[in-house]
């Protein structure tokens, strides 16, 4: 028996972003617009009948401006008595009079304030919410809560139990989407409910001391193949968004219900356990209608995004929950190191593709079976990087957690004539041929023995110009180790007495954006039974190879990451190679030669370096 | 020439789209069409219809209800 649970939240934003701009075309900003204020609450009370409608309950999310508005207080009061919904509340929506003349900000998110204005802001969210509802309220949110802000909100505040902390993978792709104008910088956490670590929101917490006290969920259920490589707001639970993204054909959106099947069948990779939120703002049903769909298509969007919801808990097959209720559930049977993982296929192109995607508390990486189930992106969630932004710090907009390798930023597998691109693979080599197994599309099964999580390629064929051989992939992760295990098989071979190179690599950089970053001061080792080789990186290209190799690493001071690579034989070479300006990266690797049929096992290790 | 304004739906431009950037245009009664301050494009309703169309063949499975995972 597997759950599903489902968390819908609404919020009263009494002047939400699309509908102010409607209002103000041709007139000054009024934030007190009486119209605007009107058609905000009706699309509040038309989300949540629509939920009642289909016997679901929600979370609603008072907004600091609609604290101030009777009608939206009443409603919250009346359905919190009516139908069990939760009332909470969120940092979006700041924005109203009452706002604007105490804090003298047109600041709209509450993770861009200096840290003095984020406690302030706090502070009076919760004294007004404990003012007008008489307690104070266990779930709370935003588009990215960061570390600093949630450390003093569980200082202040511990009854706070659950927060909405993220926008999965909404960084420069969604700057990039509202033509270079919308300010959510936060790749690289977590797509489902996590624990976070007290340093970094997006890391998942190591153990209690660690533990910063909430669950956290993401803003939406994302597609994970189309967002890693496309626009958040297109891609998700959230209907509108899809309407954004122009993924449907006579007002019919079959695809909402495949997200939340695929979101369903989270469950057999994640010990029975899946879920699924949806978070539509007030703004996005707007009656004059947004992203090309007029407010009929908008509001039949909803409908049939909610109904299905309804049906399925109907069925037994869905659990809705408010988001605090969702936090004590997840805590019950949540050990720290338990990973989530998703071997995600393509819903969207008609493609066959798939991508794994594993997040614990060591790292998060992401494999493309596409290209032979290359590692296209690994983010070091050991190294808990503590990194605040907002005002008055180092990084302002930039919450984003840091990659070692992004292939899509950083080019990946194919690269012009010069240089190469972020990724982790194999080559297989004979007589001066090499083929990388980034060119060999295959698909992949999911496994589990005991704490191993298993990822079994199915093999691909390797054509060299004299004969052709057969090399499986098998990804393997124990619970608790920080380690990943790669095996490379030769399973079949029409040449016996062959010799062949398997060589294991990784090809690596630091970054946040598209963008390069320095990586003066990057460590480059190689530990050997007999001699070890060590350079500081300075973009020379310099090489090096020791033989009997025990360890290849890439001590990366940026990102206080220890990345090494290592393997269980003697025979086998480790080596590295660094880059230069025109190809900032850095690659490690482990090789051995095989005659025939053979294997090579490594293991990759993610460690915070200090 | 005539003041922009904003026109029906708030369309985008669609070579903007094509390249995943969201860009509303302005609409032009007296040339009764629709332009783009980004990229230069410019067409009337049934052209930005037409190539909104070809957006979404990228999209192969957007009809189809995927049930088995």
């Amino acid at each position: 028996m597997s759950n599903f649970y489902i968390t819908i939240i609404h919020r009263p934003e009494m002047v939400p972003e699309y509908i102010q701009r409607e209002a103000e075309q041709g007139q000054k900003e009024d934030l007190a617009r009486n119209s605007v204020l009107q058609e905000s609450l009706d699309i509040f009370r038309t989300q949540q009948q629509i939920a009642h409608d289909n016997n679901l309950r929600t979370t609603i999310q008072m907004t600091y401006a609609s604290l101030f508005n009777q009608e939206a207080i009443s409603v919250a009061k009346e359905h919190h008595e009516k139908y069990g919904d939760e009332i909470g509340s969120t940092f979006l929506g700041l924005q109203c009079q009452e706002f604007r003349d105490r804090f003298k900000s047109r600041e709209l998110a509450i993770w861009l304030f200096s840290m003095d204005d984020k406690r302030r802001i706090v502070d009076e969210v919760f004294r007004k919410f404990q003012e007008v509802f008489g307690f104070y309220p266990t779930s709370t949110g935003s588009y990215y809560m960061d570390a600093e802000l949630i450390n003093y909100i569980k200082e202040k505040y511990p009854m706070i139990k659950v927060a909405i902390a993220t926008c999965w993978e909404e960084g420069p792709k969604a700057y990039w989407n509202a033509n270079n104008s919308w300010y959510t910088l936060m790749d690289g956490g977590p797509w489902n409910p996590w624990i976070p670590s007290r340093c970094n929101i997006h890391c998942p917490a190591s153990d209690e001391n660690d533990d910063i006290g909430i669950v956290a969920i993401p803003h939406l259920s994302r597609d994970l193949l189309a967002v890693f490589d496309g626009p958040g707001s297109y891609y998700g639970t959230h209907p509108q968004n899809i309407l954004r993204g122009m993924v449907y054909e006579d007002r019919e959106i079959p695809y909402f219900k495949n997200i939340v099947d695929q979101y369903r069948s989270m469950a057999k990779y994640n010990h029975g356990y899946a879920y699924n939120m949806m978070f539509v703002g007030p703004g996005w049903m707007s009656k004059n209608g947004r992203w090309e769909a007029d407010y009929d298509f908008l509001i039949k969007s909803y409908q049939d995004g909610m109904a299905y919801y309804g049906r399925l808990k109907q069925e037994d097959k869905a659990i809705d929950v408010t988001m605090s209720q969702f936090a004590d559930i997840y805590r019950q049977d949540r050990p720290y190191t338990r990973p989530e993982c998703t071997l995600w296929k393509d819903i969207l192109y008609g493609s066959k593709r798939q991508q794994f995607w594993y997040a614990d508390p060591w790292m998060r990486f992401c494999l493309d079976m596409n290209q032979g189930g290359a590692m296209i992106d690994l983010r070091p969630y050991a190294a808990k990087l503590v990194r605040p932004c907002g005002v008055g710090t180092k990084y302002v907009q930039d919450a984003s957690y840091p990659f070692l390798v992004q292939s899509l930023y950083r080019a990946g597998y194919f690269t012009h004539y010069a240089g190469e691109g972020a990724v982790k693979s194999c080559k297989i080599g004979y007589k001066g041929e090499e083929i990388d197994l980034c060119v060999c599309r295959t698909i992949a099964s999911f496994s589990e023995n005991g704490d191993t999580r298993i990822v079994t390629l199915d093999p691909v064929t390797i054509e060299f110009s004299q004969f052709s051989l057969q090399v499986q992939s098998i990804i393997r992760i124990t619970e608790g180790t920080g380690e990943v295990e790669i095996i490379r098989r030769i399973v079949d071979t029409d040449d016996p007495t062959a010799d062949i190179t398997i060589d294991e690599y990784i090809t690596a950089c630091y970054g946040t954006t598209e963008y390069p970053e320095d990586l003066t001061g990057t460590q480059l080792t190689l530990r050997g039974a007999g001699r070890s080789e060590s350079i500081d990186y300075a973009y020379q290209c310099r090489e090096a190879t020791v033989e009997n190799i025990r360890l290849a690493e890439a001590l990366v001071p940026q990102a206080n990451t220890r990345l090494s690579m290592r393997t269980n034989i003697k025979d086998a070479a480790g080596y590295f190679r660094e880059g230069f300006a025109f190809s900032p990266m850095y690659t490690i690797g482990i090789r051995k030669t095989v005659t025939g049929k053979g294997e090579l096992r490594t293991w990759l290790k993610i460690e915070k370096a200090s | 020439m005539a003041q922009g304004q904003k026109g029906k739906l708030n369309y985008r431009c669609p070579r903007c789209l094509m390249r995943e950037v969201d860009m509303d245009m302005l609409y032009d009664r007296e040339a009764d069409e629709y332009y783009c301050l980004r990229c230069s494009f410019t067409g009337d309703e049934q052209e930005v219809l037409r190539l909104n169309a070809q957006f979404r063949e990228k999209y192969r499975d957007r009809m189809r209800r995927i049930t088995e995972f």
